[in-house]
């Protein structure tokens, strides 16, 4: 049995234990929230909203959008999913039962891990969706909203969206170490909460590019301000290097605890 | 000499550093055995499997499984021959049997699809695959815990407490299947509990722990040869103080009197006939006569201070 094939039956697992659970509804829920929010502010306010004429209208309806829901909600939703996923596990007793398999305990740590990105991941995708189906649905029934007469620059948003996953991917190391190290969810939520608060709370202030949970916001709030190390943002490098390091620390913690 | 499949030597592990929770452990478990691991609550049964799984780091000592040293490298090649139910099952409440039981084989990748079928058919839960175990009842849990630790049909099976919570025929079917696993395939079965008659039952092995030491470990045949030859009887009466009297007269060793029962040891069952006799002459009513179950005395004092 190779490694990619401990990996590949761990994801297939994580899959199969996704079924029926709340964190499962919560990438759609979440991913729908700010969409269906903006879909009946416009439709109630179409007047104020109709664009002049010859202005693109999914420009303002799309960055406004991401711009005043994306740096605040990631970060609390990253901590709930990650916890929500992290406790199927716990509440199943189940990590006494996966250790004692015959598996690397690698694979347990970074599939699971894996499943957490790969279901945030989801949520910004269903997210882009839902903004472009109701952005359409907004056109069908308001045309003079002018959405069926241009087309969004997906390219734009979909980069502001991945600039903002590659400046989440710091605390999803740090949560997700949380979540499994603690059975109690209290645990990793409160920590989580607290610290994105904070993190909203501090982003004002210069030093916060070092802090992970102001990432998210600095990401879209910094704009062209945003420090560069080696021409790349320094928030991502930054992430991504908090990602890497937690993973691995978290992973030869967790290699190392005694189950009890 | 015979093969051991559980070899652990001056293990010693323990949670803090104010108690010491195993202590010079030496457990040996022969191959083809059913060993069971007695001990009250709290005395390390729990903490020394594990340990054998690897569960728990060691402080110092050895713990070796089908001859080979327990460690990073061995891990995964120990692990693939061994099918653990540690304490409560481990299931995912959400979903049902047969996906709780796709998920450890999915983990160990050499089950054969149809053998998800066969355990559910061995620990009779059938009929109740497609329920989610949410709607179980905790010896439904236990079943499927079992059936999980069957999945790879391994060649030791450790099982914790696996009698928890199971009804008097939850019981037996437990103790049936262990048997006939055990007869079948010669696999050898590690079971743990605190309950002596359960262990007498089924096993051939047994070690006794308390306080994390290991205090006893033979052959469930010599330790009931241990105990000594006499036999002990419990005589209900309707007169014990009498009864009493008339049994000191014929100079019998060990009378006692507690709770209206008439404590007596005999050397063998033929003198049971004698003292029935005696009494009934003095005209003294009987209404029972119980041999009593000498091992679970010997199971308290070795297990009390």
């Amino acid at each position: 049995m190779t490694a990619l094939s401990f990996y590949i039956s761990s994801i297939k697992n994580e899959f199969i234990k996704l079924k029926r659970t709340f964190a499962f509804w919560l990438t759609i829920i979440s991913a729908l929230l700010f969409p269906i929010l903006f879909f009946i502010a416009y439709f109630l306010k179409h007047k104020t909203n109709t664009p002049e004429v010859g202005v693109n209208p999914w420009e303002k309806f799309m960055t406004i959008q991401i711009e005043n829901s994306i740096p605040f909600f990631i970060p609390m939703f990253i901590v709930l999913i990650t916890s929500l996923i992290m406790q199927i596990e716990h509440k199943s007793l189940g990590l006494k039962h996966l250790f004692a398999l015959p598996i690397p305990k690698w694979s347990i740590y970074f599939g699971k891990l894996s499943i957490v990105i790969f279901a945030i991941i989801t949520t910004y995708i269903y997210y882009y969706l839902a903004i472009l189906l109701s952005g359409f649905l907004l056109g069908l029934i308001h045309p003079d909203l002018a959405f069926l007469n241009f087309q969004p620059e997906h390219l734009k948003y979909i980069k502001m969206l991945i600039i903002s996953f590659v400046a989440s991917l710091g605390i999803i190391g740090i949560q997700f170490w949380l979540s499994f190290r603690y059975k109690n969810f209290i645990v990793p939520l409160g920590i989580g909460m607290f610290l994105a608060i904070i993190g909203i709370i501090v982003s004002q202030a210069p030093q916060s590019i070092y802090f992970p949970y102001s990432f998210s916001v600095l990401s879209v709030s910094l704009g062209d301000k945003m420090p560069l190390i080696l021409g790349v943002s320094s928030v991502t490098v930054f992430s991504v290097i908090c990602f890497l390091v937690t993973s691995i620390l978290g992973y030869i913690h967790i290699k190392n605890l005694n189950i009890k | 000499m015979e093969q051991l499949i559980v070899n652990t030597q001056n293990l010693n592990f323990s949670y803090n550093k104010t108690k010491q929770d195993i202590e010079n452990l030496e457990l040996k478990i022969p191959k083809g055995s059913i060993y069971g691991f007695l001990g009250p609550n709290g005395s390390g049964k729990s903490t020394t499997i594990r340990l054998l799984l690897g569960l728990l780091k060691k402080n110092s000592g050895s713990v070796v499984l089908f001859g080979e040293t327990f460690n990073n490298k061995t891990r995964l090649k120990i692990l693939n021959r061994v099918g653990a139910l540690i304490e409560n099952p481990s299931l995912y409440d959400h979903l049902n049997a047969v996906d709780n039981l796709r998920i450890a084989a999915n983990y160990r990748q050499n089950i054969a699809s149809n053998r998800i079928n066969e355990v559910l058919e061995v620990v009779k839960l059938t009929d109740a695959k497609n329920k989610r175990i949410k709607e179980y009842s905790l010896g439904m849990k236990q079943r499927l815990g079992l059936a999980i630790s069957l999945l790879s049909n391994p060649e030791l099976i450790i099982l914790d407490e696996p009698t928890n919570g199971l009804d008097p025929k939850g019981i037996i079917e437990m103790r049936t299947l262990i048997k006939d696993l055990n007869e079948t395939y010669g696999t050898t079965i590690f079971i743990s509990s605190h309950l002596l008659s359960e262990i007498e039952r089924t096993c051939t092995h047994v070690g006794i722990i308390r306080n994390g030491k290991m205090i006893y470990q033979d052959t469930v045949a010599s330790l009931k040869a241990s105990k000594g030859s006499n036999i002990k009887l419990d005589i209900e009466v309707d007169k014990p103080i009498e009864a009493l009297s008339i049994l000191r007269n014929l100079k019998m060793e060990n009378i006692s009197l507690l709770d209206d029962f008439l404590q007596i040891e005999v050397k063998n069952k033929e003198e049971i006939t004698g003292i029935i006799d005696v009494l009934r002459a003095e005209k003294i009513n009987i209404y029972q006569v119980s041999i009593k179950n000498n091992l679970e005395e010997l199971f308290l004092s070795l297990t009390e201070n």
